[in-house]
């Protein structure tokens, strides 16, 4: 690319800050004016992830640090006294557990259904649109519509899961002891509640994915075809490498998701029964909100921050090399 | 300001002369008082009252509620507007109005009681809870601990949900247990229908109903979760521990692990269905029997609470509580809101189908409205005396109300059913519940 002459480095403004003399001249330059222009432009957006962004986190990290209760605004400073208690609770320990199985757990199962899924949808086929426009039903439902669907569905007495499964003879009948309570048992209902997270969230999965794949170039994969590569082949050397800046994105924003997820598990057991499906984010509502601790119930939110900030900052700066 | 004027300044007055200002002061004070009372109508008109409150589990009670608002504002020249949202979802919408300082004149602590967290912002309302209990009779001893503090009252309680147990009385005769009296009665009743189909329950979960129930047999038993200061925690106990076992023991012969999973719905459920020989849980199930099966129904029951060893007999019911936010833009006509919705509470009571009981003494006469003309349901017209709440004996306090929503109890009961060894069950419920006491009084 030629570089016109006068025009800024990137990054950099070309006003020499205690040069007396031409300060107002060069303030006025074509160059100056683009590069205040710029920052004009980009104003609102900083402005925008600084009040939308910034300040709620870092009144979080107020809170977290602070004896802050609802009914007490002026709150006392108290360190990291909260994540100390929370780390002293074996609740919390079970959450913290819960939250990693369920993310990674839920984040795996989404990306093999939606990459299946993106693979089927490129397909050619009669009604393919039409079988687009259905498979993302689960994902624009409103929530707590499409939960209280499923809580039906995994209902101890009334589930039609369980009401199939008993007239293919599957299972017994309903007070046999076979018959599942998919909201009642530990791990049916930890399982439960992901799945229906996987339910929720792969169409998302395969809509990203098939972004990505409808931009790699059929030239290059009929080459590859060609060449004798496998299908795993053409998937691991050129798909995946093709379309990683998109994968990445799809994989920081599930995960982001599913971590903060609060309505599934809300809604289906609220973290019950005995805990076998709490989470952070539930054990932070009920604790901050329900419970009025609002510094403790911040310090249980922000627990995973540590954790996820080095992730995603890896994971940026790989897209970054990647891109350049 | 002008100071043309010359103001006389002599302050010299007699003995005479003081008495008479003074009386004529006291007097004066008194009729502006008087007319200022008559005339508080007139002050409110124009103005407008917004509430919130919870959706009531009982629709017909919503729509009767709205409908009093409304004509209530008509008669005073006041634009009411009802804000109904589900119970749950109520705190979060309390902490943001604090935050913002702003939101409605009227809310409604639903069965999580706030007063101890936010009545620094509270108006004081002792002055109308005496008033009331000088004109309807004395508020139920329990019903302090729901909305005052340190002897102010916070808020005015409104009613309270009563969760008695529900019994099938073809399935125990059949059986030949009658009527329950003790929960040795109803642990009988369980294990000799469950071998017939007829299991009983009651959740094992992180609900309402589970937090009410495992306490009701909790108290039964003897049981404390504080001392009456509502400081100390009393939990550690012989008590504790035997209620612990009766209910492995409860579980064990006369339940299905599909207790684990039931919400709020799942009992009503349960018994509507004809499959459930007694459950525990408010009228809502006998209601929602009577309207979806009454076969059933015919033979359903109930009994306000039944005792335990010792013959204690403690229900837990879920109080809801009337509270005005200092910030508030109308709280005369809050006030007066609240005074006319207890004088009309026996309208309101019949059409929650006898679901909201009251805090005050005389709405106790029977018949009670909703109850007392329902054969089964008017052994209820005598609640009051065996009402507790979560805290019993202490107070409806911050970490009490941690403890509740945490629901720590509820997993105890919950850990003891599936296996666990009552003493390892004991040092975790304690711990935790200790954690959570000494949080608060750090704090």
């Amino acid at each position: 690319m030629a570089e016109v002459p006068g025009a800024p480095t990137p990054g950099t403004c070309p006003v020499a800050v205690g040069e007396r003399v031409g300060v107002r001249f060069r303030w006025r330059a074509p160059a100056a004016r683009r590069c205040l222009l710029g920052y004009a432009l980009l104003a609102p957006a900083v402005l925008y992830v600084g009040a939308l962004v910034g300040v709620p986190f870092l009144f979080s990290l107020y809170l977290a640090m602070s004896d802050a209760t609802v009914g007490d605004p002026v709150a006392g400073f108290v360190g990291l006294e909260n994540f100390r208690a929370a780390l002293e609770s074996t609740t919390f320990h079970v959450a913290l557990r819960n939250t990693v199985v369920f993310t990674v757990g839920a984040g795996v199962l989404k990306g093999l259904l939606g990459t299946t899924l993106a693979f089927l949808l490129v397909q050619p086929f009669v009604g393919r649109r039409v079988v687009r426009a259905l498979v993302v039903i689960p994902f624009t439902l409103p929530i707590a519509i499409s939960v209280l669907g499923w809580k039906w569905m995994f209902d101890s007495q009334f589930s039609v899961l369980n009401w199939a499964l008993s007239r293919v003879g599957l299972i017994g009948g309903y007070g046999s002891p076979d018959w599942p309570v998919w909201l009642g048992q530990p791990s049916l209902a930890l399982a439960s509640v992901m799945f229906v997270n996987v339910w929720r969230g792969f169409p998302f999965t395969a809509i990203v994915l098939m972004a990505g794949l409808t931009s790699v170039p059929t030239e290059i994969i009929d080459s590859a075809r060609v060449d004798g590569a496998s299908f795993l082949q053409r998937f691991r050397k050129i798909i995946v490498p093709m379309i990683a800046p998109i994968l990445f994105i799809g994989a920081a924003f599930d995960t982001v998701f599913t971590l903060s997820d609060l309505s599934i598990v809300y809604l289906l057991t609220n973290g019950g029964p005995d805990g076998a499906t709490e989470i952070l984010p539930t054990l932070a509502y009920n604790t901050g909100i329900r419970a009025g601790a609002l510094g403790r119930g911040a310090a249980i939110s922000l627990f995973l921050f540590p954790l996820l900030l080095p992730a995603m900052v890896l994971l940026l700066r790989t897209l970054r090399r990647r891109q350049y | 300001m002008s100071d043309a004027q010359t103001v006389r300044t002599d302050l010299a007055i007699g003995r005479r002369g003081f008495l008479k200002a003074t009386g004529a002061g006291i007097a004066g004070g008194g009729l502006l008082t008087a007319v200022g009372a008559r005339r508080a109508p007139a002050q409110l008109k124009g103005t407008s009252l917004r509430m919130l409150m919870w959706s009531h589990f009982v629709p017909a009670y919503d729509a009767w509620l709205d409908d009093f608002a409304r004509k209530w504002g008509e008669k005073n020249g006041v634009r009411v507007r009802v804000d109904h949202i589900p119970h749950l979802e109520l705190p979060a919408r309390w902490a943001a109005e604090f935050a913002a300082g702003a939101g409605h004149d009227l809310i409604q602590f639903a069965g999580q009681i706030f007063t101890g967290q936010y009545y620094r912002h509270l108006v004081d309302l002792s002055d109308l809870a005496a008033a009331l209990e000088k004109k309807y009779g004395k508020w139920m001893e329990n019903a302090r601990s729901a909305a005052q503090v340190r002897g102010v009252w916070y808020g005015i309680p409104d009613f309270y949900i009563a969760i008695p147990v529900l019994w099938r009385k073809d399935l125990f005769d059949s059986v030949g247990v009658g009527e329950p009296k003790t929960w040795e009665d109803l642990r009988k009743a369980g294990r000799l229908l469950k071998a017939r189909g007829h299991p009983t329950g009651m959740q094992f979960s992180h609900c309402n109903d589970a937090n009410h129930n495992w306490r009701a047999l909790l108290y039964c038993f003897g049981a404390k979760e504080t001392d009456p200061s509502g400081e100390n925690i009393a939990l550690d106990s012989r008590e504790t521990r035997e209620a612990l076992r009766f209910a492995k023991a409860l579980f064990d012969e006369g339940m299905t692990p599909e207790v684990f999973s039931w919400d709020d719905a799942s009992d009503n459920r349960f018994l509507a269905s004809g499959v459930g020989c007694w459950i525990h849980d408010a009228i809502s199930a006998f209601r929602t029997t009577q309207d979806t099966n009454p076969r059933v129904f015919k033979d359903t029951y109930c009994v306000p609470e039944v005792a335990g060893p010792g013959g204690q007999k403690w229900n837990v019911g879920e109080p809801n509580v009337w509270a005005i936010w200092k910030f508030g833009k109308n709280p005369q006509a809050a006030r007066d809101f609240i005074a006319a919705l207890v004088d009309h509470q026996k309208e309101a009571m019949e059409a929650s189908r006898g679901y909201n009981m009251p805090f005050l003494r005389d709405h106790y006469r029977k018949p009670m409205p909703g109850l007392g003309n329902d054969p089964k349901l008017a052994v209820l017209q005598e609640q009051d005396r065996i009402t507790a709440f979560f805290g019993y004996p202490g107070l409806m306090s911050p970490p009490a109300q941690e403890v509740l929503t945490t629901f720590v109890i509820p997993d105890m009961f919950t850990r003891v059913a599936r296996g666990a060894a009552i003493e390892d069950v004991m040092k975790w419920g304690l711990g935790e519940i200790r954690r959570i006491y000494a949080k608060h009084r750090a704090a």
